[in-house]
């Protein structure tokens, strides 16, 4: 439904997307990339909002830049905030749903609202909406036409636990009845619940993409790096050379010892060891690059 | 579920969206006080009149018409047509455009066109009785009589149209289209229009204050246009101006 080919895109100097290609079909597909990987760029890209600099973007066959009839078929949450404020929520989604040709705008209205928890007679103007609110508005007017390609970006944020589960269950039933549905996210965990299908942007680039479970373990499989504080690094270092799953080891400043490992996990129970029995006073652990930055920054630079 | 027909109606909702967004509580006072100023204004200077008014070339004429097609053309040409639809205009598809809501525009199957044909339809409709009221009451304050009152309406009129077009345009050119507007009004408009004949035919007032001294029979000066190109002009100002806004917003990002 979605075909991506060899696309970048810069703003100027700067360049947002970098040589970009995937293909995406009916169900759910998490975008997953840190904020400024160019996840936003690539969805506004879907949608027609922006075109490449470089490449070609196929949405259902069609150019959606230039092909006006096709946004009959697309919608988009977008990450930004801003709405018609004046209007209700009614009165917005119903103004969408009109805009669409729908043939009843007012039966779809009362069910998109609906879908998502909002009371369709509820009067009040969407400014004085929460913030979750809001966001629901806005996947509400997204839904009303029934479009075959929704490109969701960050549309989570602001939203509740309870909500976040409702929205997340939207989405997966409009995977499952056969919709493309692309959801961008910064958030790890959040990306296991939407589906199985992960695209991993990072610097601009395509790092990875796949099954969440492989993308995860490909994850978790990097190398860390650690610094401990100690009394005397020296002999921590020498202890911990030569040890399984310890790659690299070197001393930093008078008290800490920086140490690289496939296996996080094992080596805070071998520093443990080691200390103990060289009597060593250990003061702080640190995980280095345990950010999700320095996660995609790996899934670039290491491929 | 509903399903999509091929040809909705989709002038009208776009249309009473950007007349709900851009009529503004303070846009609207603040253009209102300016209206009423000119009815004082308009008021204490018919008081003020003492008798026929010689006009260069012309001779004597009524004191009241020419102090009144002067003031029109002082005030409501040069200031209130100008302002108010600057205000309007370039916020009928400026406003959405910077605030990002332009997106739940675009990305539906709406002609360009309807968007901002629509959008400049709602913002003249706004503009249209804050300007003409006041200044028609003005004109009528000031004893001109009702040709004096007919003509006002018509020039500003054809001002407003002209204005509307340019600026809504400018409010998809740049997100200072405000600053742009003023230093148009006052700069190009006020100065260097005034310098020379063929900057005076590049600048809007000169058409309508061209009409409204046609049609009030009051000599003024910098109205040299004929009676076809007062007409014309400005709405092929329009006509473009929209043509490219239009074009413009086929082809921009939208963020």
């Amino acid at each position: 439904m979605i075909e991506v080919d060899h696309v970048s895109k810069w703003f100027g100097d700067v360049v947002a997307v970098s040589d970009v290609s995937f293909r995406v079909g009916p169900g759910v597909t998490a975008l997953l990339g840190p904020n400024g990987a160019g996840k936003s760029t690539v969805l506004r890209m879907l949608c027609g909002l922006t075109p490449p600099s470089k490449g070609t973007v196929r949405v259902l066959g069609g150019d959606p830049r230039r092909d006006l009839e096709l946004s009959r078929r697309i919608s988009i949450v977008p990450q930004q905030e801003a709405l018609f404020e004046g209007l209700s929520a009614y009165e917005f989604v119903h103004l969408a749903g009109v805009l669409s040709g729908v043939a009843d705008p007012d039966a779809a209205t009362r069910a998109s609202l609906a879908l998502v928890d909002l009371d369709p007679d509820d009067d009040r103007a969407v400014g004085s909406y929460s913030k979750g609110m809001r966001q629901r508005v806005k996947v509400a007017q997204a839904l009303v036409d029934h479009p075959e390609v929704i490109v969701l970006d960050e549309p989570l944020t602001g939203l509740d636990p309870r909500q976040r589960l409702h929205l997340i269950a939207i989405f997966q039933r409009l995977g499952e009845a056969g919709r493309c549905v692309v959801v961008s996210s910064h958030v790890l965990d959040e990306v296991e619940r939407f589906g199985s299908r992960v695209l991993v942007m990072a610097q601009g680039r395509l790092a990875a993409e796949g099954d969440y479970h492989a993308i995860r373990e490909l994850m978790d499989d990097r190398p860390h790096r650690v610094r401990v504080r100690s009394d005397d690094p020296r002999r921590l270092a020498a202890g911990l050379l030569g040890a399984d799953g310890v790659v690299g080891v070197r001393l930093e400043g008078p008290d800490a010892t920086v140490i690289d490992t496939v296996d996080a996990s094992s080596l805070r129970r071998l520093v443990a060891v080691v200390a103990r029995d060289g009597g060593i006073r250990l003061h702080e652990v640190t995980p280095l690059d345990d950010d999700l930055e320095s996660v995609f920054r790996y899934l670039v630079e290491g491929r | 579920m509903s399903r999509a027909v091929a040809h909705a109606p989709t002038r009208w909702p776009i249309y009473r969206l950007v007349l709900r967004s851009t009529v503004t509580r303070a846009r609207l006072g603040a253009l209102l006080a300016l209206g009423l100023v000119g009815i004082v204004v308009g008021a204490a200077l018919g008081t003020g009149v003492r008798g026929p008014a010689l006009v260069d070339g012309v001779g004597l004429v009524d004191g009241h018409l020419a102090t009144g097609a002067r003031f029109v053309n002082a005030f409501g040409l040069s200031l209130l047509v100008p302002v108010t639809a600057l205000v309007f205009a370039s916020a009928a598809l400026g406003d959405p455009d910077e605030d990002g809501t332009m997106v739940y525009l675009w990305l539906r199957p709406v002609p360009r066109s309807r968007i901002v044909v629509s959008a400049a339809a709602a913002s003249l409709t706004v503009a249209w009785p804050v300007v003409v009221l006041p200044l028609a009451a003005a004109a009528a304050a000031t004893g001109g009589g009702g040709a004096l009152v007919t003509s006002t309406v018509v020039a500003a009129t054809i001002g407003l149209v002209a204005y509307t077009g340019l600026f809504c345009a400018l409010g998809l050119l740049t997100q200072r289209a405000l600053m742009w507007g003023l230093l148009y009004i006052f700069l190009w408009e006020g100065f260097v229009a005034g310098a020379a004949d063929s900057a005076a035919r590049l600048a809007v007032r000169t058409y309508a204050r061209s009409a409204l001294s046609d049609l009030s029979g009051m000599p003024l000066a910098g109205a040299t246009v004929g009676t076809t190109a007062q007409w014309l002009v400005p709405l092929a100002v329009a006509a473009v101006a929209l043509w490219w806004a239009t074009w413009r917003l086929a082809r921009r990002d939208i963020s």
